[in-house]
């Protein structure tokens, strides 16, 4: 064929044509259609190898094993471990984003720890005798506490604070028991071991007595609505029951129910027993009713920590803030380090001295202590720490696991055991390995290791591996307790009720739980607090609608929550299940340090 | 100084005074499209709809200017088929309308999407099952259609027509308008039935969902049927707005009654087989879906006089008016009843639209509210503003009214008996 | 679309949900999230603007103390059998239903946006991505690379995390074997249930546990008049949660409970 201009035009055209027929265009044309799948600005994940990772979360005292994805180092996914003995496979919603928490927002990244150094060195020096050293520790009973009563031992004046123990450091035995009372205890809503909780659920009957409808009473077989703070009246008339004893006249009064209904739930107990009555430090009574409702021994019982090594012994003992004379408090540190029960200030300011105190806050934040520490140094937080997880309230035995790092931390973290114990003088970097050595040189309990799901008697462990498996998300539970001896309930502080408090302000205060309240949550939680109605967010207040109108606010508004202690911005959600007169908050640090508990305050437009 | 673009014998307002009146509408057109863009760029969280109010004031707003906009189709569909010579008046304006009513709401429904550059997709794999597809192929084909029958509207221009092969293109056209009308006419009777359809098939919702003939719920045909009856009336409504506004008569005074007429037969039809479906949707789709229809009208504030205003006030009573000669007769009651008939037609779309998405189908849900955010109204009123644009600038330069010289001559010879002069 | 293997009998993936046992923790609408990347909450999110692909819904009887009674209540989607509410409505096939497994799929990458699928759902289990998604800075590291993040404008919803159902095929024939084994594919929410109240298997299999409670007397569904053939088996021993998968009751003068 000749080259022609016009005989290449033909092969063109007939290429055009013939191309048509191919799949080649059409597969271009849909190819178009990835140019709009992603914009530059969509994050696209990093592949990598897969790997997994065994560890212990620090969240809540609970310590649940995590098992961790990890795509090369980074975790992208943390799950349960099933067949652990104490978690049972379940991981509440905040364990199960713990691995997004070392890039909040509000994370602290660095902090003065050089100054703060100084002065808690100064403090020690300047410290008169009447004057104390403390360290308030917000989750005891982790080997860090113990380094902290070490040091507070070893430093003059120094004194070991934390929050009263729930029921006084014994040990709930869930599996016992047949009949749970909970005054007011969040039983469901992440108390004890969830896992364990929940695996033990069919096996009692639980009544709940609180004023508010909470999660725990709307899941509960039986929900009494008794008068906000009237827990103390409640017990003190079951016991009168139990007792054989004329029922006090307050009991009804105060409670808001009949005698005949107190009565029955005595009865109910006595018959359906063992019978547990769970409640908070507000209601010492709830020792004494336990041995009547035949829950000591067996649903309630005395337990014993891990063991420790015998130098750790000269230790200072845990005291209580109400221990403390007024104004005497020359230096305080704070461990915020992992998410505990929030003390508020306002009953921790009138201890420390009047001129100058020294208050150092180790947190993950500043929302907590932070706003009111002088010095606020940042920790690692949850998947970056090293740290121990003592037995959680619902454990009969004692154990001992380590949160081992997924990631590392970065620069400039504070660990403030070993800021305490350098201020002591003392060296505590392996503290963890003395005590694995300790638990392991008793000989006694089983270690359970992770990978595969095997549960080995101590004795059969060599130290070396019994430490390299504590670090691989390995947990040692003790062997099976001796029955117990009725335990000295120290630690019990009933809190002196708060005076009436003025009747001007038209809303009573429920408290909802907001765990992790001292820590940070992840950003994903939203959820269940803003994406969905399921949980009230983090400074948000909940109104009925009736009293929503009275305070002339609406869905969404801003406005202040005030009480006689102070005032917060808040958010207002309304909700038909608040009733009238209630305001329902998230407890927060910030909440907390204006209102307690049926405290009363006023919604008011900003 | 634009005289030469006016055609001959007609008068029109000075260019100053025809910008003047352009001015604000511009403004508006400015404002809309900046709320456009504003949803282009940022995303439709610039909207108040949420994941349970998936179609708002847009959707709503859409559906009404095409039934609206039904007009050019109907009306083409009788003069050129049917040969209703009196309605050539009116087409031209129909014409237009029907061209800014659906290039509007295409123009919205570009906003309304998440991903306007995948538009092709539904081209490309059309789902033969979706009412949407059907929706999209029909809407686009007729929108050209529209756009090629406003060429020779534009073409007729004064000064265009100098251009010969111009003249020859537009009387080249007008020998297969009818083919046009009739292409035109097909597409709208499935499009705007599968508007209909939309809601129709929507088993999930059963205060939408309606049985109906093979593979189209009823809604199909009643949605058809209401676009027939409201396109006259809205016609009829807008040559009276122009004819105020302008100052002119522009079309006999029968034409308008005649439109009228139509619109009311039609309006008579469609609320009685509305009344029969209504009626068999309460005794038996609804039930059968496990929803008693009561239910539906127990939510606040969407009770049954939605229901009665949208067949009885709007429905009915306009249709009575418009069929009754003596109150045909008077351009009040007409205009009235053309404006009612309108308004019922967008009650309707209101109906399918809105109040299914408010009212709940799970036991555990709430009766939803949803109210349009400043940027939705704004980019709607873009739409306004640019048809109005559009129509001012069609009707100063371009015979959008055949009979208005006419008309005028007689109206100048009569000026001296202001009594036979009737606005 | 998978072909059905002419050798494997084709599954019908489904769940049981016991809602006695649902505590209403929200642990599985957060491990969902994190499985298949679903951003945080934008700022102006609402519950009626975020995205959650399971969603639990606290639901009571409309009684006061003391009669209340309260339920927490999973609903994602359905994955509906017959009828496919969402598939029939898309214009562009985004969403199909794969015969091999009955997962109703959706293809954000085709997705046009326009919500008609969600218009369409009974079950309000669609969500829309009104925001591009965002992540705090770092966080975007911990994201899970079997799943693409989304873009903004389009349609997303569960699909019985289908990541996972690639890797256990994966799995499956890197062993040599033709079928996931049952166990090995499983989607997070049942993964992270504390309360074990999920269970997920194929409903064709007479010997999966799901199987069995689809037949349970004390197992309902939602809307089932609406013969959208759910897979999602709700179950509970009070009568009054089994009548939530009934038509909504409007309210006689009293206030709608909080859904």
């Amino acid at each position: 064929m000749q080259t022609t201009r016009r005989n290449l035009f033909k092969f063109l055209g007939g290429s055009a044509v013939g191309v048509m027929f191919t799949p080649a265009p059409w597969r271009l044309i849909t190819d178009t259609a990835l140019w709009s799948e992603n914009w530059p600005g969509i994050p696209r994940p990093v592949r990598g190898e897969i790997k997994t990772r065994y560890t212990t979360c620090a969240l809540c005292p609970a310590g649940c094993a995590v098992r961790a994805r990890l795509v090369g180092e980074q975790p992208v996914a943390l799950m349960g471990v099933p067949a652990h003995p104490l978690s049972l496979g379940a991981l509440c919603p905040f364990g199960l984003t713990g691995h997004h928490l070392p890039y909040h927002p509000e994370r602290l990244k660095q902090g003065p720890a050089h100054e703060a150094a100084g002065a808690v060195a100064n403090a020690i020096a300047q410290c008169g005798p009447n004057e104390r050293i403390a360290v308030l520790d917000l989750r005891p009973g982790r080997t860090a506490s113990w380094t902290y009563r070490r040091a507070m031992a070893a430093v003059k004046n120094g004194v070991y604070l934390t929050a009263p123990r729930p029921l006084g450091g014994a040990a709930v035995n869930l599996a016992a028991a047949r009949t749970v009372l909970s005054i007011g205890v969040p039983l469901l809503e992440g108390w004890g071991t969830p896992g364990n909780v929940l695996a033990a659920r069919a096996g009692f009957r639980l009544i709940q007595a609180e004023p508010f409808e909470s999660r725990t009473a709307a899941l509960a077989d039986l929900w009494l609505r008794i008068n906000p703070g009237s827990g103390r009246s409640l017990a003190l008339g079951l016991t009168a029951q139990l007792e054989g004893k004329a029922m006090p006249a307050q009991a009804a009064a105060e409670t808001g129910l009949t005698e005949s209904q107190i009565a029955d739930l005595a009865a109910d107990l006595a018959h359906n027993g063992p019978a547990l009555v769970l409640a908070g430090e507000d209601v010492p009574e709830v020792a004494p009713l336990n041995r009547l409702t035949g829950a000591w021994g067996k649903a309630l019982i005395a337990r014993a920590e891990a063991p420790v090594p015998d130098s750790w012994k000269k230790a200072a003992p845990p005291a209580g803030l109400a221990s403390v004379p007024d104004g005497s408090i020359r230096a305080l540190l704070i461990d915020e380090s992992v998410p505990g029960d929030y003390i508020p200030w306002n009953a921790i300011a009138p201890k420390l001295v009047p001129d100058n105190p020294v208050v150092v806050a180790f947190a993950w934040s500043r929302n907590g202590y932070g706003r009111h520490a002088q010095f606020t140094l940042p920790t690692a937080v949850y998947p970056e720490m090293t740290g121990d997880a003592p037995a959680a309230t619902d454990s009969p035995a004692a154990a001992f696991r380590i949160s081992t790092p997924l990631v590392p931390a970065p620069a400039g973290m504070v660990d403030p055991a070993a800021f305490i114990a350098g201020a002591a003088g003392m060296d505590a970097s392996s503290a963890l390995r003395e005590r694995a050595d300790a638990i392991h040189k008793t000989g006694r309990g089983t270690l359970f290791t992770c990978a595969d799901a095997k549960s080995t008697p101590v004795k059969e462990v060599k130290p070396e591996d019994f430490w390299k498996a504590l670090n691989e998300g390995g947990c040692w539970v003790d062997a099976a307790g001796k029955p117990s001896a009725p335990v000295e309930e120290t630690g019990w502080q009933a809190k002196t009720p708060a005076p009436q408090e003025a009747s001007d302000l038209p809303l009573l205060v429920a408290l909802t739980d907001l765990p992790g309240a001292t820590g940070l949550i992840s950003p994903l939680m939203s959820k269940l607090y803003q994406e969905s109605n399921l949980r009230l967010g983090p400074n948000r207040a909940a109104l009925n609608p009736a009293s929503a109108a009275a305070c002339g606010v609406s869905e969404g508004a801003h406005a202040v929550l005030q009480t006689r202690l102070g005032e917060r911005p808040i958010q207002v959600t309304v909700s038909a299940s608040v009733p009238p007169g209630v305001v329902e908050v998230g407890a927060s640090p910030e909440i907390l340090d204006i209102c307690g508990a049926f405290s009363r305050a006023r919604v008011a437009q900003s | 100084m634009d005289r030469q673009f006016i055609t001959r014998g007609v008068k029109r307002c000075s260019t100053g005074k025809f910008l003047l009146w352009l001015g604000p509408w511009a403004a508006m057109l400015l404002f809309g499209l900046y709320c456009a863009g504003l949803c282009l760029v940022k995303g439709l969280n610039q909207t108040n709809m949420d994941n349970r109010f998936v179609f708002g004031l847009w959707i709503f707003l859409d559906l009404t200017v095409i039934a609206l906009g039904a007009g050019a189709f109907f009306t083409g569909f009788l003069v050129y088929i049917l040969k209703v010579e009196e309605l050539k008046s009116v087409i031209n304006s129909a014409v237009v309308i029907g061209l800014v009513c659906y290039s509007g709401a295409v123009c919205i429904l570009m906003v309304d999407v998440g991903q306007p550059l995948r538009a092709w997709f539904t081209f490309w794999y059309p789902n033969v099952h979706s009412m949407l597809t059907e929706v999209t192929f029909c809407i686009s084909c007729y929108l050209m259609v529209l756009f090629i029958e406003y060429l020779p509207i534009a073409l007729k221009n004064r000064k265009l027509r100098e251009v010969p092969s111009f003249l020859v293109f537009e009387h080249e056209m007008h020998k297969v308008m009818y083919v046009l009308a009739g292409v035109g006419t097909f597409l709208s009777f499935f499009h705007q039935g599968s508007l209909g359809g939309l809601y129709g098939v929507l088993r999930g919702r059963p205060f939408a969902f309606r049985e109906g003939l093979g593979i189209w719920p009823t809604t199909f045909f009643l949605f058809i049927l209401s676009a027939a009856a409201v396109g006259p009336s809205f016609i009829l409504l807008t040559t009276w707005m122009v004819e105020k506004i302008a100052g002119k008569r522009l079309v006999r005074p029968g034409t308008l009654q005649l439109l009228g007429r139509i619109s009311g037969l039609l309006l008579a039809v469609y609320v009685l087989l509305k009344t029969v479906d209504t009626i068999v949707w309460i005794n038996r789709t609804s039930p059968g879906s496990g929803f008693p229809a009561e239910q539906f009208y127990a939510w606040k504030p969407f009770g049954t006089w939605i229901l009665f205003a949208e067949i009885g006030l709007f429905g009915i009573v306009p249709a009575i008016v418009m069929l009754t000669p003596k109150l045909r007769a008077r351009t009040g009651w007409l205009v009235s009843a053309a404006a009612m008939a309108s308004v019922g037609v967008a009650l309707n779309r209101f109906v399918q639209t809105v109040q299914t998405l408010s009212v709940p189908t799970l036991s555990f849900d709430k009766f939803m509210t949803y109210s349009p955010s400043w940027q939705e109204t704004g980019t709607f009123l873009a739409v306004v503003a640019y048809g109005v644009l559009v129509y001012s600038f069609s009707f100063r330069y371009f015979r959008v009214f055949p009979e208005e010289r006419e008309l005028a001559f007689q109206a100048a010879q009569t000026e001296e008996d202001p009594a036979l002069l009737r606005i | 679309m998978i072909a059905a293997n002419g050798n494997n009998k084709a599954k019908r993936y489904g769940m049981t949900i016991d809602v006695d046992r649902c505590t209403g923790c929200g642990a599985c609408m957060v491990a969902c999230a994190v499985e298949n990347n679903v951003p945080p909450a934008h700022e102006g999110a609402t519950d009626r603007k975020g995205i959650t692909w399971i969603r639990v819904f606290k639901v009571d009887n409309g009684e006061d103390y003391p009669d209340k009674r309260t339920v927490f209540l999973p609903v994602l989607c359905q994955q509906c059998g017959e009828d496919t509410p969402c598939v029939h409505v898309c214009p562009q096939q985004a969403v199909d239903v794969d015969p091999a497994t009955g997962i109703v799929g959706q293809m954000p990458e085709r997705c046009l946006g326009c919500r008609y699928c969600m218009a369409a759902c009974p079950y309000h289990a669609r969500y829309f991505n009104w925001w591009d998604p965002e992540w705090p800075a770092g966080m975007e590291k911990t994201l899970n690379p079997d799943v693409a993040p989304r873009m903004r404008g389009v349609v997303e919803k569960c699909n019985f995390c289908h990541g996972r159902w690639h890797a256990a095929k994966q799995r499956a024939a890197a062993a040599g074997k033709k079928e996931i084994q049952p166990g090995d594919y499983v989607p997070a929410c049942v993964e992270a249930c504390p309360a074990a109240a999920i269970r997920f298997g194929d409903l064709n299999d007479p010997a999966a546990e799901v199987a069995r409670g689809a037949k349970d007397p004390a197992s309902f569904r939602l809307l089932e008049k609406l013969h959208t053939e759910p897979k999602i088996y709700y179950s509970s021993r009070r009568d009054w949660v089994r009548r939530i998968g009934d038509a909504p009751r409007p309210p006689m003068g009293k206030e709608n409970p909080r859904g």
